[in-house]
C-alpha cells in the first residue's frame, strides 16, 4: 500500500514537470504526502522517553534518541529531628543541591520520589534545578492512598475518583518538566490485596468464601485501577512511560490480564545479594520492562551492634552487578532490565519511633524487622537483622555544613561508584564476591 | 649427615601420621593416593578419631573393634543407634575429628588437596537401615573446614558395599571433620545397627567433578515416616515455634502409606509473634548457609494431600523454595490462603515457569492466630515433586 501510494506521488509529478513555476511547489506537496504515507515524517513523532523493544526482546529505555540505563537512587532527605512529614521541598539550604554534586560525581543520573511535595513551585525548582546543574533527571511516583486510615479502598468509586484525581493533576503539573524521566503509580500496594499489609475488601469481595479467589478479586479491581490510570495519564503525557510499583512480583499474574496500557514494572526486591530468578520471573508472569525501584542493604550490623559499611557495600555491588547482567543487549541476562534506584540516598533518623518527636533525633539501632536474605546479622536476637535508619550510602552528621546535615558517603558510595565506571570490568573480577 | 637422614626417614616412617599430616608429602611435595580415615582399629593409618557425638549422643553405641565379620583386616567399626531420643533431638550422627572434639576452635584439618573422593564400606545388621546422610567437612567455628559435602540418603544392605562420595573440584585444603553419619529416629524408628569399615580418601584422576544433578521425578519431600524417598527435613520453625506440635508419624488414617503428618498450631502465640510455620530443609536447619540445594528443574507442579481436624481450618500459604541466605533458593512459588476440609484433598502449587534448580526450602505452611483464634490440627501426606 505504501508502495503504490508513493508511485502516485511520484506519477502526478511527473505530469506537472513541464508547468514551470508550479514545479517548487509541487515537489514540496510530494514530499509533504510521501512522508505522511510512509510514516516517516510528521505522522507521529517519537516520545521524549519511550521504551524500545529490540530484535531480541530485549528492552531499552530510550531519552531523547540515546539508550538510558537507569543508575539511581530513592531520594528523601529529611534531616535529623524532623520526620516524614518535613518539607524538605522547600528547605532553603536546597539539600538537593548538595547531593546533586555528590550524585554527580558518583554517577548517579536518575533520583525516584514515592510522591511529590505540596508545593508544585518548590517542587519544579527541585527537578530543575538536579537536571539543568547535574543532568539528574526525576522519576516521579505516587503513592495511590496506600497509607491511608484505616486503609485503601481500592473497590470504592470515590476513593478511585479522588486518586485519580491526584494522579491526573500532578502529571498534568509537572509533564513538560525536562528533567521528568517517568512515572512510576504505586510502590508496594499490591500486599494489601494479598492481605499482607493494609488489607481492604469490599462487600462482594467479603461474600465470596474461597479466601484464594477473594485475593484475586482484590488483585483484579487494584490493578484495573492502575491500568485506568495509566490509559489516562498517556492521553494527557504521551512523552513519558508508566510504571507499576509493586512489592516483588505478586499478583502480577493479575496484572498480566488487566493491565495492557502499563509500559513497565517497578518492583521493590530485598533478597540480598541476588535477585534470584527475579527476572526470567518477571518474563514468564508479566512481560513488561523492568526497573528495580527499590533494593539495597542497610550498613547497620545487627548482631555485632556496630555500624558494617562493608556489608552494605558488598550486597549493593552484587546487586548492580546483577542489574547490568540483565540489561538490554546483554547476551547472558534476561535483557528486561532499564536500571534500578537503590534504597537510598541518605539515612532517615525518624523512622524507627516515628511518632516519637525525641526519636526523630537518635539514628536508633533497633531493628524492626528481619530478613534472612541478609545473613550477615541474621544470628541477631529474635533474627531482627534489618535497620530502617541505617540504609543511606550517604551518612548524615548531627554537625551543619551548608545549612544541612553534614553528608559522609559511606563505602557503598565508593565501590558502586568504581562499578558504574566499568561494569564489565568489574564483572570479571567479581565472579566469586566475597564481602 | 647420611645417618640423620636415615634417621629422620626411619621417624617419618614410623609415624605416617607425621609425614603425611597434611596430606601432602612435605619432603617431596607429592599428595598421597590413599589418606586413611579408618582402616583398623591400631591401624597406623588412622587419621582422625570418632569423637563427635551429635544430637542424641545418649543413643549411640560404638565398638571400634567389632571382630565379625569386618570388610578386610581384624575390626570394623559396629555402631548402635536406638533412636530413643535421650536428649530429645530426634536425631544423632558422628563426626570423625581432628584432633578429638574438634568442633573448629583448633586448628587440626589436614591438607588434602588431590584426593578426588572418599570411599568407605557399610553394611547393616539386617539390611534396610537407612543414614540419612553421611558427610566430608563441614565443620564450623574460628577454623572452620574448607568443604561440605553430604551424600544421603543410604539404605544399607546386609552385605558389605563399597560407596563413594565425590570430592573433584571440593577445595580440601583444611579439613578437620573427615567423615560423618547423621541419620534420625523417624528414619529408623525401631533402632539400628550398622557397621564401617575401610573410610578413606584417594587421590583418583579419572573422577570428574560433578555437576549438580537433576532430579528425577516424582520426588518427596514426605512419603511416610520412616521412608528413604523423605529428601527434606521439618526443621525451619518460624514465628510461635512454641505453638506447634508435630508428629510426622501419625498412624490414624493416613491418606498413603503407614503414616502422615500431623500438626497441632495452638495459637497461643507463646513467642509473641502470632503466626508459626514450618520449612521443610535440607539439611536440617539449612536457612541458606549451606550449599545443599536440590536441582528439580524437572518439576512442573508439586503436589500434597492435607486435611483439617474439623475442616475450616486456614492456612495462609504453603509454599516450596523462597529460602534466602548465602546459598539462596533459586525460586519460590505458592498458594494459599487454603482453607481445608475434613476428607483428605489434594492441592497443587503450580512451578511452570519457575526456575527450581536450587532448593533447598522444599515445603512450607505457615499460618496465624487472626485466622485461627482457635488454634488448628491438620494433616498432611504425599508432599512431592512431579
Amino acid at each position: 500500500m505504501r508502495l503504490s501510494m508513493n508511485r502516485l506521488v511520484f506519477g502526478l509529478l511527473g505530469n506537472k514537470v513541464a508547468a514551470g513555476r508550479r514545479v517548487p511547489i509541487l515537489v514540496v506537496c510530494s514530499i509533504f504526502f510521501s512522508m505522511f504515507f510512509l510514516g516517516l515524517g510528521w505522522a507521529r513523532p517519537k516520545p521524549k522517553v519511550f521504551i524500545r523493544t529490540l530484535k531480541n526482546k530485549h528492552y531499552e529505555l530510550i531519552v531523547e534518541g540515546k539508550p538510558y540505563f537507569i543508575q539511581g537512587v530513592c531520594y528523601n532527605p529529611i534531616p535529623i529531628g524532623k520526620n516524614h512529614e518535613y518539607d524538605w521541598w522547600s528547605d532553603l539550604a536546597r539539600p538537593w543541591m548538595v547531593d546533586g554534586r555528590l550524585m554527580k560525581d558518583m554517577g548517579v543520573n536518575t533520583i525516584r520520589i514515592y510522591q511529590v511535595g505540596q508545593n508544585p513551585e518548590s517542587v519544579r525548582q527541585v527537578i530543575r534545578d538536579l537536571y539543568q546543574n547535574f543532568g539528574i533527571r526525576v522519576i516521579l511516583g505516587h503513592w495511590l492512598g496506600f497509607w491511608e486510615y484505616p486503609c485503601p479502598l481500592y473497590g470504592d468509586k470515590d476513593f478511585q475518583a479522588r486518586i485519580k484525581q491526584e494522579v491526573l493533576d500532578m502529571v498534568k503539573t509537572y509533564k513538560d518538566e525536562p528533567g521528568l524521566l517517568l512515572w512510576i503509580l504505586g510502590n508496594e500496594n499490591n500486599y494489601s490485596c494479598a492481605g499482607m499489609v493494609n488489607p481492604w475488601s469490599t462487600p462482594e469481595i467479603d461474600k465470596e468464601p474461597d479466601p484464594i479467589k477473594q485475593k484475586q478479586m482484590r488483585f483484579e479491581l487494584y490493578y484495573s485501577f492502575v491500568n485506568s490510570l495509566a490509559q489516562e495519564i498517556h492521553k494527557i503525557d504521551p512523552n513519558h512511560p508508566v510504571a507499576l510499583g509493586n512489592g516483588e512480583l505478586i499478583g502480577l499474574e493479575v496484572a498480566n490480564k488487566v493491565c495492557p496500557d502499563v509500559d513497565a514494572v517497578a518492583t521493590i526486591i530485598y533478597r540480598g545479594k541476588t535477585f534470584g530468578n527475579l527476572f526470567n520471573s518477571l518474563r514468564a508472569t508479566f512481560d513488561r520492562p523492568l526497573i528495580i525501584s527499590e533494593f539495597g542493604a542497610d550498613c547497620y550490623d545487627a548482631y555485632l551492634n556496630k555500624e558494617d559499611q562493608n556489608m552494605q557495600a558488598f550486597f549493593l555491588e552484587s546487586q548492580w552487578g546483577q542489574i547490568f547482567n540483565n540489561r538490554a543487549r546483554d547476551k547472558n541476562g534476561a535483557g528486561n532490565c532499564l536500571g534500578g534506584t537503590m534504597f537510598e540516598w541518605t539515612d532517615e533518623w525518624w523512622k524507627h519511633k516515628e511518632y516519637d518527636p525525641d526519636g526523630w533525633s537518635v539514628h536508633d539501632t533497633e531493628s524492626f524487622w528481619s530478613n534472612g536474605s541478609y545473613y550477615f546479622d541474621i544470628q541477631a536476637p529474635k533474627n531482627m537483622n534489618m535497620n530502617e535508619e541505617w540504609f543511606g550510602i550517604v551518612a548524615i552528621s548531627p554537625e551543619i555544613e551548608q545549612g544541612i546535615n553534614k553528608r559522609i558517603p559511606r563505602k557503598a558510595y565508593y565501590v558502586v561508584r568504581e562499578f558504574w565506571k566499568n561494569p564489565q570490568k568489574q564483572k570479571l573480577q567479581k565472579k566469586n564476591i566475597k564481602r | 649427615m647420611k645417618k640423620i637422614a636415615i634417621l629422620v626417614l626411619a621417624l617419618a616412617l614410623s609415624l605416617p601420621g607425621l609425614g603425611f599430616s597434611q596430606g601432602k608429602n612435605e619432603a617431596t611435595g607429592e599428595t598421597a593416593k590413599v589418606f586413611s580415615v579408618y582402616s583398623d582399629k591400631r591401624s597406623p593409618d588412622n587419621h582422625y578419631i570418632p569423637s563427635g557425638w551429635m544430637g542424641d549422643y545418649g543413643d549411640i553405641k560404638l565398638n571400634d573393634q567389632f571382630m565379625e565379620n569386618p570388610h578386610s583386616g581384624t575390626t570394623c567399626m559396629e555402631f548402635v543407634y536406638t533412636a530413643k531420643k535421650s536428649q530429645g533431638q530426634g536425631w544423632a550422627g558422628v563426626y570423625w575429628q581432628n584432633p578429638a572434639n574438634n568442633w573448629g576452635s583448633k586448628k587440626g584439618g589436614f591438607d588434602l588437596t588431590g584426593m578426588t573422593k572418599i570411599t568407605f564400606w557399610a553394611r547393616g545388621a539386617k539390611g534396610g537401615e537407612v543414614i540419612q546422610k553421611f558427610m566430608v567437612g563441614g565443620i564450623k567455628g574460628a577454623y572452620a573446614d574448607s568443604t561440605a559435602v553430604e551424600m544421603g540418603p543410604i539404605e544399607l544392605t546386609d552385605t558389605w558395599k563399597q560407596y563413594t562420595i565425590n570430592l573433584a573440584g571440593k577445595d580440601l585444603s583444611y579439613v578437620s571433620g573427615g567423615f560423618g553419619w547423621v541419620t534420625t529416629s523417624d528414619l529408623c524408628p525401631n533402632g539400628i545397627t550398622f557397621y564401617l569399615d575401610d573410610i578413606k580418601f584417594e587421590a583418583d584422576p579419572s573422577i570428574k567433578p560433578e555437576s549438580r544433578k537433576q532430579e528425577t521425578m516424582p520426588f518427596y519431600v514426605y512419603s511416610d515416616r520412616s521412608s528413604v524417598k523423605n529428601h527434606y527435613i521439618p526443621s525451619g520453625w518460624m514465628g510461635d515455634y512454641g505453638d506447634i506440635k508435630l508428629d510426622t508419624g501419625w498412624k490414624e488414617d493416613p491418606y498413603l502409606g503407614d503414616s502422615c503428618i500431623k500438626i497441632i498450631y495452638s495459637g497461643k502465640a507463646t513467642q509473641g509473634a502470632r503466626w508459626a510455620g514450618i520449612f521443610w530443609q535440607n539439611p536440617a536447619n539449612n536457612w541458606g548457609t549451606v550449599d545443599a540445594g536440590f536441582d528439580l528443574s524437572k518439576a512442573t507442579k508439586v503436589t500434597f494431600w492435607a486435611k483439617g481436624e474439623k475442616g475450616g481450618e486456614r492456612i495462609e500459604e504453603f509454599k516450596v523454595g523462597g529460602i534466602m541466605g548465602e546459598f539462596s533458593d533459586s525460586d519460590s512459588a505458592g498458594i494459599g490462603p487454603v482453607v481445608l476440609n475434613k476428607e483428605w484433598t489434594q492441592y497443587t502449587i503450580d512451578l511452570k515457569g519457575k526456575d527450581m534448580s536450587y532448593i533447598i526450602g522444599g515445603f512450607c505452611w505457615a499460618t496465624n492466630v487472626d485466622v485461627n483464634p482457635e488454634g488448628a490440627t491438620f494433616y498432611l501426606d504425599e508432599i512431592k515433586y512431579e
